[in-house]
């Protein structure tokens, strides 16, 4: 069972009042959330947060939410994204699902629905983030039976800067 | 006249189609909304049923916004239903500020668009004779090149300017940098021509002066070709 107080989320929408009490709904079950309004906010807080999971509306004022869903596919290799639209069309959805959106939801869902699909989005985070860890375990096993311990060093810090 | 009526019928599909995704969209967000307080209201009273102390404005706040929007949703559909009255009459006489308003609140349930006031100085009604469908059109299309350059976080003014010249002139500015480059399209401009509306820039300050019709020889042809068209 995932306990929502790990999921760190991040919700985008342009509709105040929607984000405000979807927000307040998502508290009382505990996840972590950011919220932003448009797509600049949202980008600029996933640079500054470690999040899990990104929960985005598609039409915004400026940046798109299938430029935002890009942006931030591209620069959080381990974010999944749910896209919860109004808008969303079966073109747009297949562009998103192309982008690596995680599930496409419907505004208005049923809000039970949108709470598993970001456990679900999380799992799958986690499955990811611990697949890749086990492939970096092995390339680190096999880099001590036949490196010098400065060779080591520099293929560790290379992988570490593929990573972020 | 023919690639008149077919350019006008082509133009208002696409219209129509681009105005009810708009309003589809208002109208989920609508009930998204209603539907996600309806929820916090429920979560909220199984709180309560835990023992949990619950604010009454918590409650209170609740029930304004479920209020709130539902005067927003029937808002919509009063401007759906207005929108799809104005084809029940291919031609007719027209409220130039009643058709100006609708078009701006419909063009209004779009993301990108700026912020819009209109100013009718000495409260005179303007009617027109005109096509109100393709007038509403024109004003969208216009309205939609203005966003472009103002922005969803700039204002776009509409005066009333004055009524001579057997027609009424719209002044179109912004406080904002508005960037008319390219203005009009050949859309635009097309169905300009077909309703009788002429343009006029200023450079310093930028400006777009609308001058609308009373009536035209074009917009009674157009009336009788359109009258029989319908009835075919």
């Amino acid at each position: 069972m995932t306990d929502n107080k790990k999921i760190h989320l991040l919700m985008v929408d342009d509709e105040v009042k929607f984000l405000e009490t979807i927000t307040k709904r998502l508290k009382l079950k505990f996840f972590d959330i950011t919220s932003a309004t448009n797509g600049v906010d949202a980008i600029e807080a996933a640079k500054k947060g470690q999040f899990d999971v990104a929960v985005i509306d598609l039409q915004m004022p400026g940046i798109d939410g299938v430029h935002v869903l890009e942006t931030l596919k591209k620069n959080h290799k381990y974010l999944e994204v749910i896209i919860l639209s109004g808008h969303a069309t079966i073109e747009t959805a297949v562009d998103c699902t192309k982008i690596g959106a995680f599930k496409i939801l419907e505004k208005p869902c049923e809000f039970s629905n949108l709470v598993d699909a970001i456990k679900e989005a999380y799992e799958k985070k986690l499955k990811k983030k611990f697949e890749h860890d086990q492939l970096r375990i092995k390339k680190i096993e096999a880099l001590a039976l036949g490196q010098s311990p400065l060779g080591i060093l520099k293929e560790l810090a290379k992988m570490d800067k593929d990573e972020k | 006249m023919k690639d008149t009526i077919n350019f006008i019928n082509i133009e208002a599909l696409k219209f129509s189609g681009k105005v009810n995704a708009s309003i589809s969209h208002e109208l989920k967000n609508v009930l998204a909304i209603i539907s996600e307080t309806s929820g916090f209201l429920s979560d909220l009273t199984d709180l309560a049923k835990q023992g949990k102390d619950l604010k009454i404005s918590l409650l209170e706040g609740c029930s304004e916004s479920i209020a709130e929007d539902i005067q927003r949703g029937f808002a919509t559909i009063k401007q759906m239903n207005q929108f799809a009255h104005s084809v029940d009459v291919p031609i007719k006489e027209v409220d130039l500020l009643e058709t100006l308003e609708l078009t701006v609140n419909l063009s209004g349930f779009l993301s990108f668009a700026s912020r819009v006031q209109i100013k009718n100085h000495d409260d005179e009604i303007r009617s027109v004779l005109t096509c109100p469908f393709l007038l509403q059109n024109l004003i969208y299309q216009i309205l939609l090149f203005t966003y472009e350059s103002i922005g969803p976080d700039g204002d776009i003014l509409i005066e009333f300017n004055s009524k001579k010249n057997d027609g009424t002139h719209l002044l179109l500015s912004s406080p904002a940098k508005l960037i008319l480059d390219g203005f009009p399209t050949a859309k635009i401009k097309k169905t300009a021509d077909i309703l009788g509306v002429e343009f006029s820039m200023n450079a310093s300050p930028v400006e777009l002066s609308i001058w609308v019709p009373n009536e035209s020889n074009e917009i009674v042809m157009l009336g009788k070709e359109l009258q029989i068209d319908s009835y075919t």
